[in-house]
C-alpha cells in the first residue's frame, strides 16, 4: 500500500509542470508494419514544427506525445520503411496510428538499418547495442545456422567464450552474469549441443537489445548485461509460411491472422538431424546414438480494443543425447509469458506479465548402476510495468517484479533396488521495485536516472549450513517450509547523462549498480548442461557491480557512418571462484567448494559502422582487462580472469553484388584467454603429473579467423521467394586452438609434449530458404 | 559415477566436432624452482613399505626426476611403533619392521636439510571385490572392466581402484566414495583414458580395490581432475604438510583377477 502512495506522489511531481503550461493535448497510438501488422519497436515520431519533440515507440509499438494545441505535420519513420506523414490540427487529445510499408529494395538506394538515423547520438541510453534480425541475415555462420548470440559477439565489449560458442562474456563478466530474456522470461541455459548453437531460432526473433551493464531500472538480476530478445508477433494480414533446409537442421515458420487486423499468431520450429548421419555409421554404438535438438517458438496476440491487448508467448526446446540404453541425457528450457497491455489513458501505458521459466536436465544411467538424475530451476513471476509519458520530453517508468525460484539441484531416483540420497531443494523469493525518469534539462542535456530495489529471501524448508574458511561445516540450522533463512536487501541506483553538442556529436556518461542473487557454478572451460544454479545464501552473498562509463558518439556523412567510443570501469564484489579440485557435482555441501573474492574490469571500446549503401558493415575494437582477487589464489593478488582479453577485433563487411547476389565476410582476432599451464612435472605411482604455480598465468595463442558468405536470391515473386546461402567458416584454415593439453610424448616416452586440438577449419555449409 | 558423467560430456565435445584435429605444438612455458615430491604407501600386508622422495623438473626436460638423498624419514603408528627408514637406492626409503594394521593411524615425518614435512593416514578395513564384469564402450567396440563391491554401512568410505592388464599398471586414476550409495552394492566401471589399448581375449585383467581414508581420496580425486576439462587446473590436494607434492597412503587392498573372455 505504501508503495502505491509513493508512486502516486511521484506521478504528481512529474505531471505538475504540465498543469501550469498552456493547454496541451496528447497524440498517441501504434506504429505497425503495413504488410505484416508486426509492431515496430523503436520507430520514431517527429513533429516538423517542433523538431526537438520526438519520441520512439516502446516494446509494444506504442507511443505517446504531448504537445501544445496547434497544427502539426507528424512523421512516423522506421529504418528500411517509407516514412508516413500526417497533418493534424491538435485541439483535443487524439489517437494517431501509423502503418508503414517496407521500402522496395533497390540496389543503389540508401538503406539504413537500425532505428532513428541519429539515435546513436541523441538517445540518452549508453552501453546499448541493438540488432535487427534483418540486419544480420547475410553474415556467414558456422554450419549455416544464423545465430544471434554469435552475431552479437562481433560487437564491442562482447566476447565469445570460445571457438564456435554461443556463450559470451560482456565487459569482463562471467557467462552467468548475462540476463537473457525471451519475451521477458529468463532463459537459464541459452545453448544447444554443448554451446555450439544458441536456443534462439532467428526465424522467430524480431529484435535483440544488449545492455552492457547500464540497463534501465526495469531490468535487474545479473551483473554484466541484459540481452532482451523479442519474438515476432506474427502476420495479422495473411497466412504465410517460410522455412529453410540446411546441412544440419531444418526450420519452418507459420504465421497468420487469428482475426484479421486484430490478432495474429506465429509458430516456429527447428530440428537438427546430426543423428541421421550417425545411423549410417558402421560402428554399432555410434549408429544407435541419439543426438539432436529442437526448438519450438509460439506466440499469439489479440487486440481486444484500442485500450487492451493480450500476448501469449512460449518457447520449448530440448537437447537429446544418448547411447543405446547405457546412457542418456536431455536438457532444455521452457518459457511462457502472458502479457496484458492496457492504456489507462493516452499517457499512461501499462503492461502486466505472468512469467514462467524452467530449465532442467535429466540423466539416465544404465551401466552398472541404474539411476536417473533430475535437476531443475524453475521461476514463477509477475511483472508490472508502467510508462507515463509526461510531456516536455519526460517519461517516467515504474513497476515491480516478483519471482519465486525453485531449484532442484539433483534428485536421484534409482531404478535398481538401491536407495540413493537426493540433494536438498532450494526455494527463494526475489522482489524488485523500480522507478526511472527520463527527461530533457535543456535542448542539449538529457538525463535518465532511477533506482531498483531488490529484496531476496532464501526460504525453507531444508537444512542450511554455514562453512568456515576451510570449507568445514561451522553451523547448521533446520528451517521449516516458508520460513526465511537469509534475506538481502540492495538498492541499485542508476543514472545516465547525455550532452548533445549538435546532431552529429554527443557525450554520455553513466553509473549503474547491479546486483545478482543467482549464481551459476561452472568450472569447466566450456560450460556444461549440468552446471548448477545456486541462490544467495548464508555463504554466497549477492554479487554486486558498480560500473562507471563515459562515451563519445559521432555520426558522419549524414548519418551514413556511426562512430562510438566508450570507456568503462567496473568494480565487482562477492565474485565466485572454485577451490582447487572443487567437487561441484551432486554435492550437498557445494557451497563449501566455493571461494569468494572481488574483481575489477576496465576497457575501451571503439565502434565504426557504415549503415547504408551497397557496401555496409562495421569494425569493432575492444581493449580491456579483467581481474579477480581471492585470498587463497595466487597469494591474494589480482590475477587475470579466464575471460580477460587484451585485444578483441571484429570486422564485418556486406556487399550487394547484384540484385541476386550478396556477399559477406567477417574477420575476428583476439588475444588468447588466460589459462593455467604447467610450470613443471613429476611422477606419482608411475603417472606423469604436472606442477602448477599460479592460476591463469599463461595465455592461449591468439585467435583469428575469416568467414565468407554468399546469398543467392533465386526467385522472388509476390507470392514466392527462395534463396540459397553459402558460407565458409575459417576460410584460410588457421589452426585455432580449442584446447591445449599436456601428456607424455607418444614417440619419446622420456619427454612430455603439448597437444593442441583444433575444431573447425574450412567448414563449408549451405542452406535453402523459402517463403510463400 | 560423477566422473563418468564428466567423462561422457567431454567425449561429447569431441564428438560434436568430428573435424577436430590434433598436433604437437611448442609452447614457451614458465619454469619453477624444483619442488619436493613425497610418495609413500603402507598396505595391510607385510612390508617392507617404500617412501620415495624426489624433485620436480621443468616441462621441457626429460622425465627423469632427481632423487632427494640423505633425508631423515620416520614412520610411526598410534600403537607406539616407530622406526627410521633406510635409503636403499637414492631417494627410496624402506621400512624394516613396522606392519600395516587396519584401524591404525600412521604418521610419516620427513626431515630434509632442516625442513620437515609430515602426513597422517588411517588405514581403513578392507573391502572385498565381489566380481569383475565387462561393459561395452560407448564408442568403438572396446570393453571396459568394472567391479562390484559392498560398501560397509554406517561409516563414510573412500576407495581407490588400480587397473592392471597382464600385470602392467594402467595410468588411470579411479576413485569413488559412498556419498550417494552408503551401505549399498557399488558398481564401478573403469573408463580408460587411453582407448587405443584394447583388451584382447586371454588378457589377465586385475583390479585392486584400495580402501583409503578421506585425505588420500581427496588427493587422488583432485589428481584425477587435473587432466580433465577444469578451467583452472591445480595441484592435487596433498595430505602432506608444508607444501610438499605427493601423498602418504595407508590403505587396505584387495585384488581380483579374471581372464578376458
Amino acid at each position: 500500500m505504501r508503495k502505491r502512495v509513493e508512486i502516486l506522489a511521484l506521478l504528481v511531481l512529474v505531471c505538475l509542470p504540465a498543469l501550469f503550461a498552456q493547454q496541451r493535448f496528447t497524440i498517441s497510438g501504434q506504429i505497425k508494419d503495413s504488410r505484416t501488422g508486426e509492431d515496430l519497436i523503436g520507430a520514431v515520431i517527429q513533429i516538423r514544427e517542433l523538431p526537438l519533440k520526438s519520441v520512439g515507440t516502446n516494446s509494444y509499438g506504442f507511443y505517446s506525445l504531448t504537445l501544445p494545441a496547434g497544427s502539426y505535420e507528424v512523421t512516423a519513420q522506421y529504418a528500411g520503411y517509407k516514412p508516413c506523414i500526417e497533418k493534424i490540427s491538435l485541439e483535443k487529445s487524439q489517437k494517431l496510428n501509423f502503418s508503414l510499408s517496407e521500402q522496395a529494395r533497390e540496389l543503389d538506394e540508401v538503406i539504413v538499418y537500425g532505428r532513428r538515423k541519429d539515435e546513436n547520438v541523441t538517445k540518452t541510453q549508453m552501453g546499448l547495442l541493438k540488432l535487427n534480425v534483418k540486419e544480420i541475415k547475410n553474415i556467414p555462420v558456422l554450419f549455416g545456422e544464423k545465430d544471434l548470440l554469435k552475431t552479437i559477439q562481433l560487437l564491442p565489449g562482447i566476447q565469445a567464450v570460445g571457438e564456435g560458442r554461443s556463450g559470451f562474456n560482456v565487459r569482463g563478466g562471467a557467462a552467468d552474469q548475462n540476463l537473457i530474456l525471451l519475451d521477458e522470461a529468463t532463459v537459464y541455459n541459452a545453448s544447444h549441443l554443448m554451446g555450439f548453437f544458441s536456443v534462439f531460432n532467428s526465424d522467430a526473433i524480431k529484435d535483440i537489445s544488449v545492455y552492457k551493464g547500464n540497463e534501465p531500472s526495469e531490468y535487474g538480476g545479473r551483473l554484466s548485461s541484459v540481452l532482451d530478445i523479442k519474438m515476432n508477433d506474427g502476420n495479422d494480414k495473411t497466412l504465410s509460411v517460410s522455412g529453410g533446409v540446411g546441412l544440419i537442421s531444418s526450420r519452418i515458420v507459420v504465421e497468420g491472422p487469428l482475426i484479421k487486423d486484430k490478432g495474429s499468431f506465429m509458430i516456429s520450429a527447428r530440428r537438427t538431424y546430426a543423428d541421421l548421419f550417425l545411423k549410417a555409421s558402421s560402428d554399432t554404438s555410434l549408429n544407435k546414438a541419439r543426438l539432436y535438438f529442437y526448438d519450438l517458438n509460439a506466440k499469439a496476440n489479440y487486440r481486444i480494443n484500442e485500450k487492451n491487448r493480450l500476448f501469449l508467448s512460449g518457447y520449448f526446446g530440448k537437447d537429446v543425447l544418448g547411447f543405446g540404453n547405457t546412457f542418456g541425457i536431455n536438457w532444455g528450457n521452457s518459457t511462457a509469458t502472458l502479457r496484458w497491455n492496457h492504456l489507462f489513458s493516452d499517457r499512461l501505458f501499462s503492461n502486466t506479465s505472468l512469467i514462467f521459466s524452467n530449465y532442467d536436465y535429466k540423466i539416465n544411467i544404465n551401466s552398472g548402476v541404474k539411476l536417473n538424475i533430475i535437476s531443475r530451476i524453475q521461476d514463477y513471476g509477475v511483472k508490472q510495468d508502467f510508462q507515463f509519458f509526461g510531456g516536455d520530453n519526460s517519461t517516467l517508468k515504474f513497476g515491480f517484479n516478483e519471482v519465486y525460484h525453485q531449484i532442484i539441484p539433483g534428485a536421484i531416483t534409482a531404478i535398481s533396488n538401491v536407495s540413493l540420497k537426493s540433494l536438498t531443494n532450494k526455494h527463494a523469493l526475489e522482489h524488485a521495485m523500480y522507478v526511472s525518469h527520463l527527461f530533457s534539462l535543456s535542448q542539449k542535456i538529457s538525463i535518465e536516472y532511477g533506482a531498483r530495489f531488490t529484496l531476496f529471501n532464501l526460504i525453507g524448508p531444508g537444512t542450511f549450513y554455514t562453512y568456515d574458511n576451510k570449507g568445514n561445516i561451522a553451523s547448521r540450522s533446520t528451517v521449516n517450509s516458508g520460513h526465511f533463512v537469509k534475506t538481502y536487501f540492495n538498492p541499485e541506483p542508476r543514472a545516465t547523462l547525455n550532452y548533445v553538442f549538435n546532431q552529429q556529436n554527443s557525450v554520455k556518461t553513466a553509473y549503474a549498480r547491479n546486483v545478482q542473487n543467482l549464481h551459476l557454478l561452472s568450472n569447466s572451460t566450456s560450460g556444461n548442461p549440468t552446471d548448477l544454479w545456486i541462490p544467495s545464501s548464508n555463504n554466497a552473498k549477492p554479487e554486486i557491480s558498480d560500473q562507471v562509463s563515459i562515451g563519445y558518439y559521432r555520426n558522419l556523412s549524414e548519418n551514413k557512418y556511426e562512430f562510438s567510443s566508450e570507456i568503462y570501469y567496473k568494480n565487482l564484489q562477492n565474485q565466485i571462484d572454485y577451490k582447487n579440485g572443487a567437487e561441484l557435482n551432486l554435492n550437498d555441501n557445494v557451497e563449501s567448494q566455493i571461494l569468494f573474492g572481488k574483481g575489477r574490469a576496465y576497457g575501451l571500446e571503439l565502434f565504426l559502422k557504415k549503415k547504408s549503401g551497397r557496401f555496409n558493415g562495421w569494425v569493432s575494437y575492444t581493449l580491456s582487462r579483467t581481474e579477480r582477487k581471492f585470498d587463497t589464489v595466487n597469494s591474494g593478488a589480482y590475477f587475470p580472469a579466464k575471460q580477460d582479453r587484451t585485444h578483441d577485433i571484429s570486422v564485418v563487411g556486406m556487399y550487394d553484388l547484384s540484385k541476386r547476389w550478396s556477399l559477406s565476410a567477417t574477420w575476428v582476432y583476439y588475444t588468447g584467454n588466460a589459462v593455467t599451464f604447467p610450470s613443471g612435472k613429476y611422477v606419482v605411482d608411475g603417472k606423469t603429473m604436472f606442477y602448477y604455480k599460479d592460476r591463469n598465468a599463461n595465455r592461449m595463442p591468439s585467435y583469428h579467423r575469416l568467414d565468407l558468405g554468399a546469398t543467392w536470391l533465386r526467385k522472388k515473386t509476390a507470392t514466392f521467394e527462395s534463396s540459397w546461402t553459402f558460407s565458409l567458416y575459417n576460410a584460410y584454415g588457421h589452426d585455432n586452438p580449442y584446447t591445449i593439453t599436456f601428456q607424455d610424448s607418444k614417440s619419446d616416452p622420456t619427454k612430455t609434449e603439448a597437444i593442441q586440438t583444433t575444431l573447425f577449419k574450412l567448414v563449408p555449409s549451405f542452406t535453402y530458404n523459402f517463403k510463400f | 559415477m560423477i566422473k563418468n558423467i564428466t567423462w561422457l560430456l567431454s567425449v561429447l565435445i569431441v564428438f560434436g566436432s568430428l573435424s577436430a584435429c590434433k598436433k604437437v605444438i611448442k609452447l614457451d612455458l614458465n619454469t619453477a624452482s624444483p619442488q619436493l615430491v613425497i610418495e609413500g604407501n603402507i598396505y595391510d600386508h607385510s612390508g617392507p613399505y617404500t617412501v620415495k622422495i624426489f624433485q620436480t623438473v621443468n616441462f621441457d626436460e626429460s622425465n627423469a626426476y632427481p632423487a632427494v638423498t640423505g633425508a631423515n624419514v620416520i614412520l610411526s603408528d598410534n600403537a607406539g611403533n616407530s622406526e627410521q627408514l633406510s635409503e636403499i637406492y637414492p631417494g627410496s626409503y624402506i621400512t624394516s619392521k613396522i606392519n600395516g594394521v587396519p584401524g591404525h593411524t600412521y604418521t610419516l615425518d620427513v626431515n630434509i636439510g632442516g625442513k620437515s614435512y609430515s602426513a597422517i593416514s588411517t588405514m581403513p578395513f578392507p573391502v572385498d571385490i565381489e566380481s569383475i564384469y565387462f561393459q561395452k564402450s560407448l564408442f568403438g567396440n572396446n570393453k571396459y572392466p568394472g567391479i562390484n563391491f559392498i560398501d560397509p554401512a554406517n561409516i563414510s568410505n573412500y576407495y581407490r581402484l588400480i587397473y592392471l592388464i597382464n600385470g602392467i599398471k594402467q595410468e588411470d586414476i579411479n576413485v569413488t566414495d559412498d556419498r550417494i550409495s552408503a551401505g549399498q552394492t557399488i558398481s564401478y566401471t573403469i573408463r580408460p583414458i587411453d582407448t587405443d589399448n584394447k583388451l584382447k581375449t586371454g588378457d589377465v585383467v586385475t583390479i585392486w580395490l584400495e580402501a583409503v581414508d578421506q585425505g588420500v581420496y581427496e588427493y587422488f580425486r583432485t589428481a584425477g581432475r587435473e587432466g580433465g576439462q577444469s578451467a583452472s587446473p591445480a595441484n592435487p590436494t596433498s595430505n602432506i604438510s608444508n607444501g610438499a607434492l605427493g601423498y602418504f597412503n595407508a590403505c587396505s587392498v584387495r585384488a581380483l583377477s579374471v581372464v578376458f573372455p
